[in-house]
C-alpha cells in the first residue's frame, strides 16, 4: 500500500477517532459482553473468566520492558503468538503490560511458554507486584530530573520474583517511577511512587533564559511572563533591568523545587550532584481498605547513581520487606500504615526525620466515599 | 567509577557502559529493545552518565496537526528525535489485524520503535522528521486513528476494560468512553490548543478504579452503586462450607463494619446505609455477593498530579444514571474553566482558588435532581523538596545504611 500526502492536508483538522473498540473484540468476547459472572486464577498470570453462557476466556499478563518500550520486531513475535495460540486480540494494561487473550488453558499455558522462551515473564496478578510503571524521562524528555526508565529496570530486575510469584506479598504491591515532579509515570496515588527532583533551587541559564523572557521591560507592564507566573510559591522575580532588558532572580529560600518553572522554560540550570528522588509510599486510588489516598513523603530525598541505583533499590527492598514482614493477608500498604500509624512504620523503616518527611496523618474520605449520605 | 577514571574516558564511552549494564539482569531490558531500532543511543547515553536530560524542546510542525506530535532536540543539537502520540481505541484491545497496521507504520515512517501503553492511554511512535508530514496521512488511512492529546487539549481518554473483560463493571467504560471522544462537544476541542491546561477524563467501571481516575483524571466517571451488596444466601452458604470463604473473615474486612453473620441461621447481612462501597467482600466472595442493582455512575472533578497548587484527589459531583448526563455539566464547566483559569492552571487549581463553589454552580444548573456529594479536601502537599547540604548528608547517610544491609559491606566502594 503506498501513499502520498492526502490532496486536502486541511482534512486532519477533523481528528480521525480510531476504529470502534467493538472491531478489535473476538467474537467470544463480543457475545459475552457484560456477561461475565466468575473469575478463576491459575497462577499468578493467567486469569480465567467464565460467562453466565458458559463460555470461557483467559487472559495472559506479560510484563513489558521499562516504559512499555518495544521494537517492532518483538511486537511482530507477540503478534505471531497471538494469532497461534490466542484469539487474535492483545490489550495494553494500565501497568504498561501486555495481556494476552486466549480461550483455553492450553493456549494460556502454551502462550506462557512461548513468551517465557522470548525472555518475557508472567505474572502480575493477585497478591504480587503488579506493574513498575515508568515515563520516558531522558528517552524523550525535555523535564526529566532523572532517568526513570532505567531505575525501573534495575527495580524489576530485584523485584522480579514478587512479580512471577515466586515470593509472596501481603496483598497487590503497584510501583510507579516517574522522572520529575509532574510524576506522568502513572500516578502519585501509588503503593511505592519514585519521583526525581531537584532538591534545590534552580539557577537560570544566564545565557540563554532570555528566551523565555520578555525582550523589553515595556512588556513586564501589561502581562507577568508565563516563567515567573506558573511558580506557586512566588519564588521567580522578573524585574526590569536599567538597561531596558528583563532580568530574572530566584529566591533559594522560597523555592520548594516543584520544577513547574522548568516546564515552560528549558533554560533552568541545576547542579547535577543535588539532584535525587523522593520515594513516596501508601497511596491508592481504589476505594478497599481505607479507600482512595495520596501517599506519605517517606523518603525525601536519596542520591541517584546510575546505572545500579543501589539506594533506590535498598530502600524499596526495605519498605517492601517491613510491610511483607507485618501486615495481615490482604493488607495493602496504605491500610497497614494506617492500622500501624505512620510514626511506627517511619521508624521501622529506620529513616530520618525532618521537616522535609513530617507525614501528618490524615482522615481520608475520597473517590465515592463523599456520596456517603446517597449510599 | 572514580572521579579520576571519569576524567580519562568521556561521558559518552560512561554511558554506553551503563547501558551494557542494563541489558543483564533478569527482566526484559528497555536497552535491547531500543538497540533494535533506529532510536539515536548516544544522546541517551551521554544523559545518563552525565546526570542530565538530553534533550529540549524542538519545535515542530505538521501543517493543520495541532496536537499529538512531540518534537526534540538533543542538547549538542546533532539529533532530533519526534514522537506521536496516536488515539487508542477503548480499553486499549488491539486486534493483531490494527496490530500489523501499526507495525508497518512504525517501519515505514519510524525507526521501529513504540510506547506500546503509553502513561496517558496514547500509544506512542517514535517516528522520523523527514516523513512525519507523511506519517500523520499514513496513521490516519492505514492505522485508522490519529496523532493527538498533547498540549493544552484534552489528552487521550482512558478506559478500563470494563465489561468486556471484567465482572465487576456497573456501566460500560468503553461505550462511554467512545461516546464522550466523539461528542461533538469534546471533539471540536481535539486539535485546539484553546485550554489553560490540560483536560482528562478517565472511566473506571466499579470503585476499585483501574483506570485511576480519582487521582489523574479531571473528570472521572466511576461506577458505584446504591445501598447495601446483593447477596445470595443459598450460594454463600455453599462456599461456606465448601470452604471457599470465611464469613467471619468477611465480617472482619468490612472497613465500616457493615456486615453481620448469623451463625445459626446461617446468614449474611450487610447494612446498606453503612456500606462505604470498599469492595472488600465482594472480591473474597464473588459471586455470591455482587454489587447492587441500583446502579450509578459516581461523577468526580479536579483530579491532578501536574498543576499549580501540586497534587488533589478528585471532589464528587453527582451521582448520575447514565454517561448522556455528563455532557451538559461537562461543557459548561469546561468554558468556565477557559473564562476563568490562569494558563498552567488545571481544573482542581481552578478549584483552590475560588473554591468548590465554582464547581457546585455548574451542577446545579445542568444536573438539578441529581444526589451531590460532599467534597472532602485534603492539605497541600509537596512533591519537591529544596533541601540543604546537610539534610541531604543526612539522607546519604541513611542510603548508605540500608545499602549494606541489602548489598553487602561494600557500600563505601562506589
Amino acid at each position: 500500500m503506498s501513499l502520498s500526502i492526502t490532496p486536502e492536508p486541511r482534512d486532519r483538522m477533523n481528528k480521525r477517532l480510531p476504529v470502534p473498540f467493538s472491531t478489535q473484540l473476538p467474537e467470544v468476547i463480543r457475545s459475552n459482553y457484560g456477561r461475565w459472572i466468575d473469575r478463576k486464577f491459575h497462577g499468578n498470570g493467567i486469569i480465567e473468566h467464565v460467562s453466565e453462557t458458559g463460555d470461557k476466556v483467559f487472559t495472559v499478563k506479560v510484563g513489558l520492558p521499562s516504559n512499555s518500550r518495544v521494537s517492532v520486531d518483538t511486537l511482530e513475535k507477540f503478534i505471531e503468538i497471538a494469532d497461534k495460540y490466542g484469539l487474535g486480540v492483545v490489550r495494553a494494561t494500565r501497568g504498561m503490560n501486555i495481556e494476552f487473550i486466549t480461550d483455553s488453558l492450553d493456549k494460556a499455558l502454551k502462550i506462557k511458554e512461548e513468551v517465557e522462551k522470548l525472555g518475557f515473564p508472567v505474572g502480575g496478578w493477585g497478591t504480587s507486584l503488579w506493574h513498575i510503571t515508568s515515563c520516558t524521562a531522558y528517552l524523550t524528555c525535555t523535564t526529566a530530573v532523572v532517568d526513570a526508565p532505567s531505575i525501573t529496570q534495575v527495580l524489576y530486575n530485584n523485584l522480579k520474583p514478587y512479580f512471577t510469584g515466586e515470593e509472596k506479598l501481603p496483598a497487590k504491591l503497584m510501583v510507579f517511577v516517574a522522572g520529575c515532579t509532574n510524576v506522568c509515570g502513572g500516578t502519585l496515588a501509588g503503593d511505592i511512587v519514585i519521583v526525581g527532583h531537584y532538591g534545590q533551587a534552580p539557577k537560570p541559564d544566564p545565557e540563554r533564559i532570555k528566551f523565555c523572557l520578555p525582550s523589553s521591560t515595556e512588556a513586564l507592564k501589561k502581562a507577568v511572563p508565563d516563567v515567573a507566573a506558573v511558580c506557586p510559591v512566588g519564588a521567580i522575580k522578573v524585574f526590569g533591568k536599567p538597561d531596558g532588558s528583563v532580568g530574572i532572580e530566584v529566591d533559594e529560600r522560597k523555592c520548594i523545587a516543584c520544577g513547574r518553572c522548568k516546564n515552560v522554560c528549558d533554560y533552568f540550570d541545576w547542579d547535577p550532584t543535588k539532584i535525587g528522588v523522593a520515594i513516596f509510599v501508601g497511596g491508592k486510588t481504589s476505594n478497599t481498605g481505607t479507600g482512595p489516598r495520596l501517599p506519605y513523603k517517606v523518603i525525601p530525598w536519596l542520591p541517584v547513581n546510575p546505572p545500579e541505583y543501589r539506594e533506590i533499590v535498598a530502600a524499596v527492598k526495605k519498605i517492601i520487606d517491613v510491610w511483607r514482614r507485618e501486615a495481615q493477608p490482604g493488607e495493602r500498604l496504605g491500610d497497614y500504615i494506617d492500622r500501624i500509624s505512620i510514626d511506627e512504620f517511619m521508624s521501622k523503616v529506620g529513616v530520618p526525620r525532618t521537616r522535609h518527611n513530617r507525614c501528618e496523618e490524615a482522615s481520608w474520605n475520597f473517590g465515592v466515599r463523599q456520596f456517603i449520605t446517597y449510599m | 567509577m572514580g572521579t579520576e577514571t571519569a576524567q580519562t574516558i568521556s561521558d559518552l564511552e560512561r554511558g554506553m557502559k551503563m547501558l551494557e549494564y542494563l541489558e543483564k539482569g533478569p527482566w526484559p531490558s528497555y536497552v535491547t529493545e531500543l538497540k533494535k531500532t533506529k532510536y539515536p543511543l548516544e544522546p541517551y547515553a551521554e544523559g545518563l552518565a552525565r546526570k542530565y536530560t538530553p534533550w529540549l524542546s524542538g519545535s515542530f510542525r505538521v501543517r493543520y496537526v495541532f496536537s499529538g506530535i512531540l518534537a526534540r532536540r538533543s542538547r549538542d543539537g546533532k539529533f532530533v528525535e519526534i514522537h506521536f502520540r496516536t488515539y487508542a481505541p477503548a480499553g486499549r484491545f488491539y486486534s493483531t489485524s490494527y496490530l500489523r497496521k501499526v507495525v508497518e507504520v512504525a517501519k515505514r515512517y519510524g525507526i521501529g520503535l513504540m510506547e506500546f501503553g503509553g502513561n496517558t492511554g496514547a500509544l506512542v511512535l517514535n517516528m522520523i522528521a523527514e516523513k512525519a508530514d507523511e506519517a500523520v496521512d499514513a496513521i490516519r488511512t492505514i492505522m485508522g486513528s490519529d496523532v493527538g492529546g498533547s498540549g493544552d487539549t484534552f489528552r487521550e481518554f482512558y478506559a478500563c476494560p470494563g465489561p468486556a473483560l471484567c465482572e465487576f463493571a456497573l456501566y460500560d467504560t468503553l461505550h462511554a468512553m467512545d461516546y464522550i471522544r466523539s461528542h461533538p462537544a469534546f471533539y471540536r476541542y481535539l486539535n485546539t490548543q484553546m485550554f489553560p491546561y490540560k483536560i482528562k477524563f478517565k472511566f473506571s467501571g466499579c470503585p476499585m478504579d483501574c483506570a485511576t481516575a480519582n487521582s489523574r483524571a479531571d473528570f472521572a466517571l466511576i461506577g458505584t452503586w446504591v445501598g447495601a451488596p446483593e447477596i445470595d444466601q443459598g450460594l454463600f452458604r455453599k462456599m461456606v462450607e465448601e470452604g471457599k470463604i470465611n464469613p467471619k473473615e468477611i465480617v472482619n474486612s468490612c472497613p465500616s463494619k457493615a456486615i453481620t453473620w448469623n451463625e445459626e441461621k446461617k446468614e449474611l447481612n450487610i447494612d446498606g446505609s453503612k456500606c462505604l462501597k470498599a469492595m472488600n467482600c465482594i472480591r473474597k466472595a464473588f459471586p455470591a455477593i455482587r454489587p447492587g442493582k441500583n446502579r450509578k455512575i459516581a461523577l468526580l472533578v479536579g483530579a491532578h498530579v501536574q498543576g499549580h497548587f501540586g497534587p488533589k484527589l478528585a471532589r464528587a459531583v453527582a451521582l448520575l444514571d447514565s454517561v448522556e448526563e455528563v455532557v451538559p455539566f461537562a461543557t459548561e464547566l469546561i468554558n468556565k474553566y477557559m473564562d476563568l483559569a490562569p494558563r498552567r492552571h488545571r481544573i482542581g487549581d481552578m478549584i483552590i482558588r475560588r473554591g468548590f463553589k465554582v464547581i457546585s454552580e455548574v451542577a446545579d444548573k445542568t444536573l438539578p435532581n441529581k444526589p451531590k456529594g460532599t467534597p472532602s479536601s485534603h492539605l497541600r502537599i509537596s512533591i519537591g523538596t529544596n533541601l540543604t547540604d546537610d539534610e541531604r548528608k543526612m539522607y546519604e547517610n541513611w542510603a548508605k545504611q540500608v545499602m549494606s544491609e541489602y548489598f553487602g559491606g561494600g557500600s563505601g566502594s562506589r
